[in-house]
């Protein structure tokens, strides 16, 4: 028991990225709103991230700066942040796209609520 | 200029047409499309060069900026990815020349220069992923893709559109995250984000971490399989290609889903490879969705009424038989695999555009209203005929020798039971292709004579047609023309 709740601890990163995970998809998967949908995806994002920049942290290691870390020679992996970098950018490109959908469709129908729009579609899928 | 440095120029280019477009005066829009033309023959010209190429000095790997693989971005011009992106942009000129009238008829005037600018950042991510061989590289393209994609259908200003747009960018980008996901537990046990260097790396560690490399792998399967349309997971493809414009729909269906099964390819046989997917078990469950994907879009595209609606279902089904041949893993299910993407292709492409025509022309979507249409449109009619026979499997068209590729592929792999369900497949596609152009030919017209007359279509639109359905009579004449090629690209993957 003991060394289960030691390796939760030690790895919690990863528990809670998995936990983010679960959390965003639930969300986008079961809430009507459009908007909680987005959010949903956000959480998703986040905990992706988290998880990556786990994978590159090193314990007690330095800034991967060169001489800063004084006598210390062990350094954190720099590549999963920098990548990271390129993943946030996509995510806010992601979230603005679906947001100006959002805008678009509450002028169209005049709710965000699926199943509202669904209604107000009624049933005219084919089309 | 030295030959290696083509695919990057090819890439530059589009990107730098993108920029360019928006500049461009908006009145004289014949400039705009001589400009356009201009920029899609020299991509064309630079990616037949690179095939040339790659056929006279073999394959290359080129670091981007010099740095080496381990750090760097690395493309791989090898016979597959030469191949493809020709084929891409082949589909992609054709598309367009067809895209310039029929556009007219689909968004506003003044949106146009934006419309295209989209397209050049779609083909530049779609020629991207063909040629990338770097795991993150990779990703980024497709969140290219992904946004362009969506954003291609929701430029019609509709309401359908808007919301078909954003359930695919919805679902699109779930399958992103499972990407990214599954390239983060790659990356966590091998090092490496270079695909060449992960195979050589996961070779030894995935007898210490088999569960962390089955979910790396069931993640990524599920991500590209929601954007590639594998058959549980199709639910945005309908409404995403059957409201988008015709072009659109044409390059949604011919291309972008292609493009993720390229991916499925180079993460199963050049990340994974060939002994570690065998032993997981992976291909075993990619037939089977393949298998169900092959009926049941069938069944689903029996009961639609929209023209464009059917043809989206008979993408998903389409696609399951490119599956089939990956998740034999032998030579032979692979190469009928790559021809099937080739005549698909071509086939969907032509039957997106001729729909776009009859819609452009007459207005009308459903396909009750199509009776003698033959006659008005004998032209298009005969495009959408040769396309759908070439669905169904009438001998002479390249339909009929992809399935004969699959077929004599499975029964090599001692599976004859995916023979009888490519049968049973075919003959589904007969029941509900056949209906529209029997209805179109031999049906009489409500509100006018039955008087033979050609098309009153501008040229621009029924040039592109009549290569596509040229090309897919001569594909079924002469298979070995593009079986030659395809042979050449296999053992990239499989050896």
């Amino acid at each position: 028991m003991v060394e289960f709740i030691r390796s939760i601890v030690e790895h919690i990163n990863y528990v809670a990225s998995v936990a983010l995970f679960i959390i965003g998809l639930y969300t986008v998967l079961t809430h009507s709103n459009l908007l909680k949908k987005v959010i949903g995806i956000n959480i998703m994002e986040t905990s992706i991230f988290l998880f990556f920049v786990s994978i590159g942290y090193v314990h007690d290691g330095s800034a991967p700066i060169i001489n800063l870390g004084g006598d210390r020679v062990i350094y954190v992996n720099p590549l999963p942040s920098a990548l990271i970098l390129t993943g946030i950018v996509v995510a806010v490109s992601i979230t603005a796209y679906s947001l100006s959908l959002i805008i678009k469709l509450y002028e169209a129908y005049g709710t965000i609520d699926l199943n509202e729009i669904m209604e107000i579609r009624g049933g005219r899928t084919n089309e | 200029m030295s030959s290696q440095h083509f695919p990057v120029y090819s890439l530059l280019l589009l990107l730098a047409a993108a920029v360019i477009i928006p500049l461009l005066n908006k009145k004289s829009f014949s400039k705009v499309k001589l400009f356009l033309i201009t920029v899609l023959v020299a991509v064309w010209g630079f990616t037949l060069k690179t095939l040339l190429f790659v056929y006279q000095s073999g394959a290359y790997s080129y670091n981007f900026g010099n740095w080496n693989e381990i750090i760097g971005v690395q493309f791989i011009v090898d016979e597959f990815s030469a191949l493809m992106t020709l084929f891409v942009m082949s589909l992609a000129i054709l598309i367009l020349i067809y895209s310039f009238k029929d556009m007219e008829h689909e968004i506003n005037k003044d949106q146009f220069t934006g419309y295209y600018t989209l397209v050049f950042i779609l083909l530049f991510s779609m020629i991207g992923i063909t040629y990338t061989n770097d795991l993150f590289n990779m990703y980024v393209f497709m969140e290219i893709l992904s946004i362009t994609s969506c954003s291609i259908i929701s430029i019609k200003k509709k309401k359908e559109n808007y919301m078909a747009a954003f359930r695919y960018l919805i679902l699109n980008t779930i399958g992103s995250l499972s990407i990214l996901m599954g390239i983060a537990m790659i990356y966590m046990v091998t090092g490496h984000l270079n695909m060449t260097q992960v195979y050589q790396t996961i070779a030894e560690v995935w007898q210490l971490y088999p569960t962390n490399i089955l979910t790396a792998v069931g993640f990524i399967l599920t991500g590209l399989g929601i954007k590639a349309a594998m058959f549980p997971l199709h639910i945005w493809l309908p409404d995403a290609h059957s409201t988008a414009p015709s072009p659109s729909s044409a390059l949604l269906s011919s291309l972008v889903v292609k493009v993720y099964i390229f991916s499925v390819y180079k993460i199963l046989f050049k990340v994974l490879g060939q002994s570690i997917v065998v032993a997981l078990g992976v291909p075993t469950f990619i037939t089977y969705f393949a298998a169900v994907g092959m009926i049941m879009g069938s069944v689903f595209a029996i009961g639609q009424k929209d023209i464009k609606r059917m043809l989206a279902y008979s993408s998903v089904a389409q696609i399951g038989y490119i599956f089939l041949g990956l998740g034999l893993v032998t030579i032979d299910g692979l190469s009928a695999s790559m021809f099937h993407i080739i005549s698909h292709g071509l086939m969907k492409s032509a039957l997106f555009l001729s729909a776009g025509a009859i819609i452009y022309y007459k207005d009308k979507r459903n396909i009750n209203d199509l009776d003698g249409i033959g006659y008005e449109m004998p032209i298009t009619m005969f495009v959408f005929t040769v396309a759908a026979f070439g669905m169904i499997g009438i001998p002479g068209i390249n339909g009929f020798m992809s399935k004969i590729y699959l077929s004599f592929a499975v029964l090599d792999a001692n599976k004859p039971i995916y023979l009888i369900l490519i049968l049973a497949s075919s003959f589904l596609n007969a029941v509900y292709y056949l209906p529209i152009i029997i209805s179109a030919f031999l049906k009489e017209s409500k509100d006018r004579k039955n008087i033979m007359e050609i098309d009153k279509l501008p040229k621009s639109m029924l040039i592109p047609m009549v290569i596509l359905a040229l090309g897919s009579i001569i594909m079924g004449f002469y298979p070995q023309l593009i079986m030659n090629v395809v042979e050449k690209a296999v053992p990239t993957f499989l050896f």
